[in-house]
């Protein structure tokens, strides 16, 4: 089952997506616009880029020390927690044990990211992903 | 703040506390780590932007949408490859990935 579909069918999940690197090309499911789903995945899109850039100066000084290539990040709200694995991010309700079961299955889901972030995530759009980064 | 009880979640590798600047004030790591107080510092450090910056983001995303729940922020969380950050106010704990419980963690967090 598609991961999108998969976190979607759990109790408490409001909206999960994919995005594209650019983070203007998406899909979701759930209780979002499409504008709204847009805005969600720019600003995952630029979360992680930023994320990764801090793991990146990390390394330098303390190379392999287990923290790169970053995996994801988790915003926890006062009742709903966005969580971005790889491209995809999903807006859950904050009920117990929710958060820990959408991670599982996310990083289950979306299997480990790799050490260069822009192409694994242009790579999953599928095409030339040397000729759209290069 | 008693770093002590929080080495005792699932899978602590660290816990610290650290100043609103992001300065490290008290760490304490768990003994044959990876982690050192320098790379905990630049964690404080880079924790406090990420706060910063998921509040900013909760309090566009209410004003934008019209949806709450996203304020006040109770935290944030990195994932690295093999473990994972997760702070709040000025307090983090530095969790291995294949034993965390994200759930019991943001709350450990929350009560400090």
């Amino acid at each position: 089952m598609h991961i999108v579909k998969q976190l979607m069918a759990i109790p408490g999940v409001i909206a999960a997506g994919e995005y594209a690197y650019r983070g203007d090309r998406f899909s979701y499911e759930g209780a979002l616009t499409e504008e709204f789903a847009r805005m969600a995945s720019i600003v995952c899109r630029a979360n992680t880029l930023s994320v990764n850039m801090q793991a990146e100066i990390f390394d330098s000084f303390a190379e392999n020390c287990g923290y790169r290539p970053i995996q994801g990040w988790i915003a926890r709200g006062s009742q709903i927690t966005v969580c971005a694995v790889g491209n995809y991010f999903s807006f859950i309700e904050n009920r117990d044990e929710l958060l820990n079961d959408v991670m599982t299955i996310m990083r289950a889901k979306v299997g480990d990211v790799q050490d260069d972030l822009l192409v694994n995530l242009y790579a999953r759009l599928g095409g030339d992903t040397k000729e759209a980064l290069y | 703040m008693d770093l002590e009880k929080m080495m005792e979640l699932p899978g602590a590798l660290a816990a610290f506390t650290y100043s609103d600047k992001g300065d490290l004030q008290s760490h304490v790591l768990r003994e044959g780590t990876e982690l050192t107080p320098l790379v905990l510092d630049l964690l404080a450090r880079s924790c406090v932007a990420n706060l910063a910056i998921a509040s900013m983001e909760g309090h566009g995303w209410e004003a934008l949408t019209g949806q709450s729940g996203f304020q006040p922020l109770k935290g944030f969380s990195v994932v690295g490859l093999e473990w994972s950050v997760v702070v709040n106010g000025n307090c983090g704990v530095v969790v291995k990935n294949r034993d965390a419980d994200y759930e019991a963690t943001f709350n450990a967090v929350q009560a400090t």
